[in-house]
């Protein structure tokens, strides 16, 4: 297929239509060989339903041909997603919640007459809040066949879901490793036995896997006949399956990290202050990414208009705070699931399907709370290194310098040789001042830290190493 | 008939899958149906729970 149009790297599987950029605008074309389908979504009414219910994201139609192309039947103009996150960044009930979305949608769509033709999590999206059905063009009209997207739902959601709920142990690096779904063989393979023994589970995993091997016969998409009644009570059982998984509840060195955070609460109080005090004083901070944000204490503390990202790369906070997220209604902060040693790198075709998290984050101000010696100890990582990368990622920075003689820093050197000499204020305020101009710092009473605020030299070459 | 537009690979297997589970969750479901008809027989208010989908 030779295509001359600008496509978003992503949008090159679905032959129903593309997605485009113009000025900053995200737009859709939706193509002739998709017009039935399209048309019978928006007016048998199911765009309207599942927009009313906020499942879907809304757009605009566009009355405007941008390329002249022979394939033409409209454009649209979907409602933009503010931050761009992939199913390998979302805890546990993150990705069961896409999944329950995705059949919430797919059982109101057999109500207007329609079937999703696609069921993978990168359909759906994180926007204001919750979670939302990205993909307008995955709607198709339904004929009593057999779902064809079933196979890939049960590799993508349902196959790393039971892993980590059998496991006990949050995985979400299973969908970075295979991004188009874990294939059913090796699910089953590293399932425990006993997983056997749910019968959903052996139907749509075991048993799946078994037949999924089976070779391709020519003119099966069209021959096999399945009723709405009974395709209904297969995304019942799906339904029923998933509501049965549970999150796993690891206990890490993060988990009571309040707990005892709380023994020192002059600390945590000035802390909260001084960072409040110093953002309020910033101006053009609309957005902020928190790293090691664990269950996001700071996160909120900044949230109040302003859009946080609060990352952190142990999956059983993030998992908590998304659960109170959701719980509370909370708007403005996005659970994500990061590695700073290691962030999510780009992927897909051409290594442009699926942008790195760097090239993801261009935020205002970018918080590292407590989190540097858990880098530069923890990891060995320089200070320099820490610094070009910390400046890739937005324009102002707080950062929180905690000295060897910190209670927590002998901790983890009670473990390991000291080979760190370098480790001190001086060689981190050299390395960082190579990137970054030191606006305020402030010894954080109750403790021996210091709090910086930083700001990112512009056009200098720390933010493109 | 409306041709579909097949960018995904359903897979033949999943095909039978479906059609084998959709016919096994059916009995299940008619089985679990009983069970809960005798128990609200034996119960003052019968609730309808999450498990059990509009058949």
């Amino acid at each position: 297929m030779t295509d001359t149009f600008p496509h978003h790297p992503a949008s090159y599987r679905d032959p129903s239509g593309f997605v485009f950029e113009i000025d900053g605008l995200l737009y859709r074309q939706v193509n002739q060989s998709f017009k039935e389908h399209f048309d019978h979504f928006i007016q048998s009414g199911c765009y309207d339903h599942l927009v009313k219910n906020g499942w879907l994201i809304p757009h605009q139609s566009v009355p405007q041909d941008f390329w002249g192309d022979h394939r033409f039947y409209a454009t649209i103009r979907p409602e933009r997603v503010a931050f761009i996150s992939y199913p390998y960044e979302w805890c546990f009930d993150m990705l069961k919640d896409a999944a329950l979305l995705t059949l919430r949608i797919l059982r109101a769509a057999l109500d207007f007459g329609l079937i999703l033709k696609d069921a993978s999590p990168g359909n759906v999206q994180w926007h204001e809040g919750k979670l939302v059905f990205i993909d307008t063009l995955s709607f198709e009209k339904y004929q009593e066949r057999p779902w064809i997207a079933y196979r890939q739902f049960c590799e993508q959601f349902l196959a790393p879901l039971l892993l980590m709920h059998y496991s006990r142990k949050h995985m979400p690096n299973l969908l970075l490793a295979w991004p188009e779904g874990i294939p059913l063989p090796i699910a089953s393979s590293l399932l425990p036995r006993r997983s056997r023994f749910s019968l959903y589970a052996y139907l749509h995993l075991h048993l799946h896997a078994r037949y999924s091997l089976k070779p391709v016969v020519a003119g099966d998409a069209e021959g096999r006949h399945l009723p709405k009644k009974k395709l209904i009570n297969l995304i019942g059982s799906l339904e029923a399956l998933l509501q049965r998984l549970k999150a796993p509840r690891e206990k890490t060195n993060w988990s009571d990290y309040y707990e005892e955070a709380n023994r020192r609460p002059d600390y945590i109080t000035a802390k909260k202050n001084l960072i409040q005090s110093w953002v309020n004083g910033l101006t053009a901070v609309e957005t902020v990414t928190d790293l090691g944000a664990n269950r996001g204490e700071f996160a909120k503390l900044v949230a109040e208009n302003r859009r946080v990202i609060a990352c952190d790369f142990d999956g059983q906070p993030v998992n908590d705070l998304y659960n109170e997220i959701k719980a509370s209604g909370e708007k403005r902060i996005q659970p994500l699931i990061l590695d700073l040693s290691n962030p999510s790198p780009a992927t897909g075709v051409g290594n442009r399907e699926r942008n790195s998290f760097i090239d993801r984050s261009d935020a205002d101000l970018v918080m590292a709370l407590a989190l540097l010696h858990h880098l530069a100890i923890g990891k060995n990582i320089p200070f320099h290194l820490i610094a070009a990368t910390l400046s890739r990622l937005g324009k102002k920075l707080i950062i929180e310098f905690v000295p060897k003689e910190d209670e927590k820093v002998r901790l983890m050197l009670a473990q390991k040789k000291d080979i760190y000499d370098d480790y001190h204020r001086e060689a981190f305020e050299q390395a960082f001042l190579e990137h970054y101009t030191i606006l305020r710092e402030q010894t954080i009473a109750g403790s021996e830290r210091v709090l910086y605020l930083m700001e990112r030299h512009e056009g200098k070459a720390g933010h493109t190493t | 008939m409306i041709p579909q537009l097949l960018y995904i690979d359903p897979g033949s297997g999943s095909f039978i899958v479906q059609i084998i589970a959709a016919g096994v969750v059916g009995v299940a479901l008619f089985f679990k149906n009983i069970k809960l008809y005798i128990r609200s027989l034996f119960t003052r208010s019968q609730k309808k729970t999450k498990d059990n989908p509009p058949a």
